[in-house]
Order: C-alpha cells, then sequence, then structure tokens
C-alpha cells in the first residue's frame, strides 16, 4: 500500500531522511516509532503531500506520490498530531465542510457524515460546538474527518498524545476495528506498549533511516533470542564462566552474585544444548531462563546508539 | 464560488454571528442621520432666504461615499490579513492541503467572502447616495463609476491582506505587515509627494523672474505618478470628477499643477484602477505560490 524508497530530505545543514526505505503491507496496522528527531514527522509529512522531498520515491496504492499528487489524495486520510478544528463550528458542520473539500456535498455527503461520526461514537455530538467537545472526542472526530473519502490509507501522527488512558484504549479499539474493516494504518506514537499491543507491523526509525522494521511478532522472537540468557548456579561459577567463554554463541558474559548473564545469539536448541554441556560439566544450574523481550526493549536497544562490545566483566 | 467550501464556511460562520447586521445597522444609521440632518437643513434655508443650495446635497454624496471608501479601505485588511495565517495557527490550512482543494480555491474562498461582506455594507447604504437623485446632480453613471472604484479598493487591499497572511506565520505579523505597506501606500505616497510640493513650491518663490515671464506652478514631478498605487487618491480623483473639490488634496492636479495634461493624467481613474487590479492578480497570484506547499510538477 505504501511504499518509500531513498527517502531524503534535510534542513539546511540538518539531514532529517536520510535515505527512508519503508514498505507497508495492505490491511497492516503499522507502528512507525523513533525517537524525538528521528524524522516521523517530516517522512509522514512528505508522505501527505505537505512537504517536498529532495530525494527518493513515495508510492501510495501503486501510484507515484510525488507525480499523481492529486490522485494519491484520494487514497489516504491524514490526521496530524495537532487536531485542527474549528471552533465556531459544530460538529455536523465540521465534517460537511471536509466533505466538501473531497467533493461530496448533500445527501452524499450528509449520509457519510452521519455514518462517520456513528462510527466513532460521537452521533450524539453532532449538534455540539467542536469547541466543547474533550480532547479524545476531537481526536475521534479528527479520525472521521479523515475518513470521509473512505481512503484505503489512514496516516496518524503521534494521534494519542495528551488523551488519558480510557480515551486511549477507545481510540486503540477503534483503530483495530478500522484495520479489521481493510484499513491500512500508518501511526506514529510514542507510547510503545499500546503500539505492542495493537500493531501487526512495526518501522524504527532513528537518524533519518529505518533501522528495524517487520512483522511485530517475527521481531518479538528475534528480540527475545538476543536477550541474555540468566543463568543461576548454586557452586562451581568459575567452571560456568569458563565454559561460557570459549562457547561461540556467547558475546558478553557479566556477573551478578550467583547469577551469570550471558549475551547468547541462537535458538531453542543452541539454548538446549548449552545448558546440557553446563550440566553435563558438572556446574550445578538451579535457573536457566531468557527475559522476555518488548517493544521498549528493542526502541531502547537500537536507538541508544551504543556500539555492542564483547567483554567478560563482573558486576561485583 | 457557491461551490467553493471555504467560502461557503466562511459565509456560513459570518452569517451567524450578529456582528454584521449590527455593524450594518450603526453605519447605515449614521449615513442616513447625516443625510437627512442634511436635507432638514436644507429645507429650512430654503424657507429662510427662498433658495436652495443644490450643492449640500453633493456634499451629501461625497461625505457619504468617503465614509464607504475609508470603511473599505481599513476593513478589508482586517477582513483578510488574518485569513490564512489563522488557518496555519489553527492547524487547519495542511488538512485542507491534503484535500482536493487548492491553494487557489483557499485564497478565492477567503478573498470572495470577505468582498462579499464589504460589498454587502457598501450596497446597503446606496439608498443613502440615491437621496442624491432626488434633485438629479448625480446620474446612474456616477454611481457605477463609485462602484467600479469600491470594487477596486476593495480587492487591491483585500488582496494585499491575503499576500501577507500567506507570507506570514502569525497573524499578528500578519496584520503589522497589511497595514503598514497600505499606510505606505496612502499616507506614504501623500506624504512624499506633499514634501516634493513644497520644495518645489520653496524653488518657484525663491526664482527671480525677468520682465513678462511667469512664475510656473510648483510640481511634486515625476513622484505624483506614485500616487497610481495609491487608492485614495484614485478615489479622490473619481470624487473631483463628480462633485467639484470633493478630491481636496488627493487630487493629481494638485501635485502636477500646470504640467498635469498627458494620457495618464486625463485617464488617472482608469489607469491608476488598472495598475491596482493588475497589482492585486499579482498579489494574489503570490499568495496562492506562497501557499502550495510542493512546488513540484504534478499530474
Amino acid at each position: 500500500m505504501l511504499k518509500i524508497r531513498g527517502l531524503k530530505k534535510r534542513f539546511k545543514n540538518f539531514p532529517a531522511l536520510d535515505g527512508l526505505d519503508m514498505d507497508v503491507e495492505e490491511g497492516a496496522l503499522y507502528g512507525f516509532i523513533g525517537p524525538n528527531g528521528a524524522g516521523k514527522t517530516t517522512a509522514i509529512r512528505i508522505i501527505t503531500g505537505l512537504l517536498e522531498a529532495d530525494e527518493g520515491t513515495v508510492e501510495i496504492g501503486g501510484k507515484d506520490a510525488f507525480l499523481y499528487r492529486e490522485q494519491v489524495k484520494e487514497d489516504f486520510g491524514y490526521v496530524p498530531d495537532e487536531f485542527g478544528m474549528y471552533d465556531n463550528l459544530k460538529v455536523w458542520e465540521y465534517m460537511e465542510f471536509f466533505a466538501s473539500c473531497y467533493g461530496l456535498s448533500g445527501l452524499v455527503g450528509r449520509n457519510r457524515c452521519r455514518e462517520l461520526l456513528e462510527q466513532v461514537k460521537l452521533s450524539d455530538k453532532a449538534d455540539f460546538f467542536v469547541d466543547s467537545l474533550s480532547r479524545g472526542m476531537k481526536q475521534r472526530l479528527c479520525l472521521a474527518r479523515a475518513m470521509i473519502h473512505d481512503p484505503k490509507l489512514l496516516v496518524l501522527d503521534e494521534p494519542t498524545s495528551g488523551m488519558d488512558p480510557r480515551a486511549r484504549m477507545e481510540f486503540k479499539e477503534l483503530l483495530k476495528e478500522l484495520c479489521a474493516e481493510g484499513k491500512t494504518i500508518l501511526v506514529s506514537s510514542h507510547i510503545l506498549s499500546e503500539l505492542s499491543s495493537m500493531c501487526t507491523d512495526i518501522g524504527i526509525i532513528d537518524a533519518g533511516r529505518i533501522v528495524l522494521s517487520g512483522n511485530m511478532e517475527e521481531i518479538l522472537k528475534k528480540v527475545n533470542d538476543s536477550n541474555p540468557l540468566k543463568i543461576r548456579v548454586n557452586g562451581n561459577q568459575e567452571l560456568a564462566l569458563k565454559l561460557l567463554s570459549e562457547e561461540r554463541n556467547v558475546r558478553t558474559v557479566s556477573v551478578n552474585g550467583s547469577e551469570i548473564r550471558a549475551g547468547f545469539h541462537g535458538g531453542k536448541a543452541e539454548e538446549a544444548r548449552l545448558l546440557r554441556l553446563l550440566v553435563e560439566a558438572g556446574v550445578p544450574v538451579s535457573g536457566f531462563y531468557r527475559d522476555q523481550g518488548d517493544l521498549e526493549s528493542i526502541f531502547m536497544q537500537i536507538t541508544s546508539h551504543e556500539k555492542e562490545k564483547v567483554v567478560l566483566t563482573s558486576e561485583e | 464560488m457557491r461551490n467553493n467550501p471555504v467560502y461557503k464556511r466562511e459565509m456560513a460562520v459570518r452569517a451567524r454571528s450578529p456582528r454584521i447586521p449590527v455593524l450594518i445597522m450603526l453605519f447605515n444609521g449614521i449615513l442616513a442621520a447625516a443625510a437627512l440632518l442634511n436635507m432638514y437643513s436644507s429645507i429650512v434655508q430654503v424657507r429662510i432666504s427662498n433658495t436652495i443650495r443644490y450643492e449640500s446635497f453633493l456634499q451629501l454624496y461625497a461625505f457619504v461615499a468617503t465614509l464607504e471608501f475609508l470603511l473599505l479601505m481599513f476593513i478589508m485588511p482586517a477582513l483578510t490579513s488574518a485569513s490564512i495565517s489563522g488557518e496555519r495557527e489553527r492547524h487547519t490550512l495542511e488538512l485542507m492541503f491534503t484535500t482536493r482543494l487548492r491553494a487557489a480555491d483557499i485564497v478565492a474562498g477567503k478573498l470572495m467572502s470577505a468582498l462579499s461582506q464589504l460589498l454587502v455594507m457598501a450596497f446597503s447604504s446606496f439608498p443613502v447616495l440615491l437621496l442624491t437623485f432626488v434633485y438629479g446632480s448625480m446620474n446612474l453613471k456616477d454611481l457605477a463609476l463609485l462602484m467600479f472604484c469600491f470594487v477596486t479598493v476593495a480587492l487591491f487591499c483585500g488582496s494585499l491582506g491575503i499576500f501577507a497572511s500567506a507570507l506570514m506565520r502569525r497573524s499578528t505579523f500578519s496584520n503589522v505587515v497589511t497595514y503598514g505597506t497600505l499606510l505606505a501606500a496612502v499616507a506614504g505616497t501623500y506624504l512624499f509627494n506633499q514634501f516634493l510640493l513644497n520644495v518645489s513650491q520653496m524653488e518657484v518663490n525663491s526664482m527671480i523672474l525677468q520682465a513678462g515671464e511667469v512664475r510656473p506652478a510648483p510640481s511634486s514631478g515625476w513622484a505624483a505618478y506614485l500616487l497610481l498605487l495609491n487608492p485614495a487618491a484614485t478615489f479622490a480623483e473619481l470624487l473631483e470628477s463628480q462633485v467639484s473639490g470633493g478630491g481636496g488634496q488627493f487630487t493629481v492636479r494638485y501635485f502636477l499643477g500646470a504640467a498635469s495634461g498627458n494620457f495618464i493624467t486625463e485617464h488617472w481613474v482608469f489607469v491608476s484602477a488598472a495598475i491596482q487590479l493588475a497589482l492585486s492578480a499579482v498579489l494574489l497570484r503570490g499568495a496562492v505560490w506562497f501557499l502550495e506547499p510542493v512546488r513540484r510538477k504534478r499530474k
């Protein structure tokens, strides 16, 4: 649905995007993650045609977004981090205004507005002034507005920032519903726990490049595999350390009391082999497990900008 | 224009506010009161002196027309100078650009809604102007010319406001730039000419003339043509042609003296209006250019 290749954008001497490549499959709920200043909003503004790229291509629904800008506008809806509201309009007037911006007027436009207000659970607020809505309601209204022309792709920039937990939960459910209906959603957010529970795919951007992307489950599995192995031994620690340092899959080893942490690269079979090696060598192993990875740990690991060191250290 | 969403929204929001009807009522109330008092004084004068002063109706015409002109010149920038920067501040401009709307639609919608509002005020006061028809001192052509002048000044001031609004990110700056430029066009060109005229007057006064030589009339010279950019000078020239002395010291003849006989000065109203309309077109095109988020060629 969305294909980005070699996207570059510089602001004076600062490279905001440095050859961004990204693929969002049809029907995906894609979490676009990155630290502040990584280039998320710049990328989103280029995708939505609000900013000119220096280099690269963006394709939406197979069409070149730079060449066929007007046609591509029919294919996406945009929810910015700021709501963009007219306080002096009523909810239905606000919706009808944007409907007419897409050429939907009269009965067709009104019916579409009514449908969408029902979908985002704001039909009882149709006669209220936009000004009087809560932040969560405004965000739902903004989402309804972005869907007025029934786009295939929704681009949401930090949509839940500033919302209370209930509003965030409701918004998340709404996005899941839309995704189930077949919409492709690109959502950028800082609230990683929220993204991990709803996204099917993620892309982590850092310094203007995608540093990790793919299916959420696969990425979490990879991270789980790269988390350190925690090995508890009841004595014979020196032998255990010797065996671990000789093991080719072990890259780092550190000791914290009776617990040894081994940076171990390998799957379940390699883990089982290592455990057997330790036990057969006479090391009394009382614990052998890995921490489960989450999106936060991936994010911190990838965006920490520290080079991996192969060390043998003691934390004591 | 009725299909322009921006125009429709602006008109709907303005129609909801009681401000415009109240403004129209106050404005026309003042004009009508002034006109009726003027008529009453004329009638009283007839009773006392048995003479009718027709020029008092012309003065009434000049008074009402000047008030309307000032209204257009100063209210139009207020209506337009925050129109686009306000959208930018509310973050709604970007949303519009992700729809089918183009920068030209936004500019046209904003300009036309402001223009409609002001022209409603100008038209609504026409009955007061028509009082002069009672005595046959004016005709429909005069009224049409006045209307043409009003539309020109409204377009010029409105375009200036929209251009500044498209250029500036903040409405405050946009307001300052609009009124600053308007001040330079109206007061700036006038004061500059007045200064040159005074210098010329001093030079003429200090001349030692030979016998039989005629003292030349003072003139501000080439600078008088800067008044082509001054909507007040256009209006003054029009009023001068309709009501003798109505243009006061804003007319080109005042600044050019005897050297005022050429095509431009003889057709000052139309030439200056054409220049101001052309400038308005350039400003509006500039506003559209500045607004376009992406200027790359598209299909």
